[in-house]
């Protein structure tokens, strides 16, 4: 495992103009410190990074980059929770980066299981999380190291539904995304990442 | 009650609708259709200072693909509505949040609008859908002239001969009892200033009106032009309760109401004596005391709201 000052930021001077929000590094979260010492998990799958969505700010729209500079222990460049200013950002989490499967999604738009009156199709970045991915298992990520393109990631706990999102929408996803919200992870490498970027499981995980 | 999205919408066209009033077309850079509304509904508008000003809206429910919203220009106000003449021309980015709807239209047999000024803005909307209804509708339009009534060729189109106006420059001054008595099965809608909300409270009140009759929306500069209270449920960190603080209450008037000892002095939201912590939550900082870099987690409780929900550090 990496120490704090083996990180590195690309961006050395990002967010001077406010203070890093506190986070909770994803190995020292509750869930994220258990699983860690946990072993299993799928291995051996090689996903892509399909989307990156931002909020500047909370309750904001998410808007759609085509890269995006990740800073080990904040965030990413642009995004509410990097500047501090989301909705739960007065709670300490780790929040850094959220990813959600684009298998999910697709799940949600074939209303299956059907939790709901019908399929529920969410229109890029609605969902409000950061990164949209294809064939990683984020719910097996928890306590382990991937990357993402050149950045390096650690997955702190799993997501987990708002019922803040469902006002936000005004759809009743809640229920649906129970248990496939994706995850929340911290950074532990920063760099720029890219949609098509691969995303793997490292191998001391 | 709940949260809202907020969108960055352009500004597809501007106009002056009279002298002092701007008219806005606003609409999504991506998405074809905006958040449906009904007639009496408002939109929270961002200023570049993160305070929030409320306008309703005046378009067509029926047309998603924009919202129209109508700023009078405040001189003497607190600069938001100079803001926004200044800054909102065509091609300019508003930040406006999905619409809420406190104003709605009520169920009734006949409905009576008195709108004063900028006080058109829902009352359009409103009329519109009444009379595409079939619906007894009864309008008083009430400015100092035709070429200070904004929106006037809309209402007129909309209401027919449902109109009557009342331009004080030509000595038509509006007389509240044009209310005339109540009728089981009316209401009475007014928007427009605070002193045309008393007129006609007390007008309505002498013509036999119950007070569940006759609903009102305030526009006027006040503390916060165009600021609408809204209910929330404060919760307390350290015993659980949830408090509901009504639209008309402050949440330090609730808070004492409810044991919960609180030092104040100002209460404008200017001196900061009840400045409090809170962990979770949306709040609508409406204070001149706190920093923005406090406003994280510290909130004035004699003028600052919340959307939904807050929870103190108390």
């Amino acid at each position: 495992m990496r120490d704090d000052d083996q990180r590195h930021d690309a961006i050395p001077d990002a967010g001077v103009d406010r203070p890093a929000p506190k986070m909770i590094e994803a190995f020292e979260h509750a869930a994220g410190s258990i699983a860690r010492h946990v072993t299993g998990g799928a291995t051996g799958f090689k996903g892509a990074l399909l989307h990156i969505h931002v909020a500047p700010a909370a309750s904001y729209e998410m808007e759609e980059l085509q890269e995006a500079h990740c800073v080990a222990g904040r965030g990413i460049v642009g995004d509410r929770y990097y500047d501090g200013t989301g909705t739960y950002s007065p709670k300490p989490d780790t929040r850094e980066v959220t990813l959600i499967e684009q298998e999910a999604l697709d799940a949600l738009s074939r209303n299956d299981p059907p939790l709901q009156g019908g399929a529920i199709a969410l229109a890029a970045g609605d969902h409000r999380r950061n990164l949209t991915v294809r064939g990683v298992p984020l719910n097996h990520l928890v306590g382990r190291r991937f990357r993402v393109g050149e950045v390096i990631l650690r997955g702190g706990r799993l997501n987990f539904p708002c019922k803040y999102l469902e006002e936000l929408l005004g759809l009743p996803v809640y229920l649906p995304l129970y248990n496939r919200s994706g995850l929340n992870a911290g950074i532990e490498r920063g760099g720029v990442i890219r949609p098509g970027d691969a995303i793997e499981l490292l191998d001391d995980a | 009650m709940t949260a809202r999205i907020v969108m960055k919408l352009k500004v597809k066209a501007a106009r002056l609708a009279t002298p002092s009033v701007l008219h806005l077309t606003l609409v999504h850079p991506t998405r074809p259709a905006l958040p449906a509304w009904e007639p009496g509904a408002h939109v929270d508008l961002r200023l570049p200072d993160g305070k929030i000003r409320q306008y309703s809206l005046c378009g067509d429910p029926q047309d998603l693909s924009a919202y129209e919203i109508a700023v009078k220009r405040e001189d003497a106000g607190r600069g938001a509505s100079l803001w926004a003449h200044q800054a909102l021309v065509e091609g300019a980015t508003a930040h406006v949040s999905a619409p809420r709807n406190n104003f709605p239209i009520r169920e009734a047999t006949r409905h009576v609008f008195v709108l004063g000024g900028i006080g058109v803005t829902p009352g359009l909307s409103m009329v519109r859908k009444l009379r595409a209804e079939g619906a007894h509708v009864a309008v008083h339009f009430c400015a100092r002239s035709a070429a200070e009534a904004p929106l006037l060729a809309e209402l007129s189109a909309a209401c027919g001969d449902r109109l009557a106006t009342w331009f004080s420059s030509e000595g038509r001054r509006f007389d509240p009892a044009a209310v005339g008595p109540y009728a089981a099965g009316s209401v009475l809608y007014v928007c427009g200033p605070g002193r045309l909300l008393q007129a006609v409270r007390d007008a309505a009140g002498a013509l036999g009106w119950p007070d569940e009759s006759v609903h009102a929306e305030a526009f006027q500069a006040t503390l916060d032009e165009n600021f609408k209270p809204e209910p929330f449920e404060a919760k307390l960190a350290s015993t659980g309760a949830t408090l509901h603080v009504p639209a008309d209450r402050s949440l330090l008037d609730v808070l004492r109401e409810h044991g919960v000892t609180m030092p104040s002095s100002c209460e404008l939201g200017v001196c900061g004596s009840c400045v409090c912590g809170y962990t979770e939550g949306v709040v609508i900082h409406r204070d001149a005391a706190i920093s923005t870099a406090d406003r994280q987690d510290r909130i004035a409780p004699c003028v600052s709201r919340a959307r939904v929900s807050v929870t103190l550090d108390l």
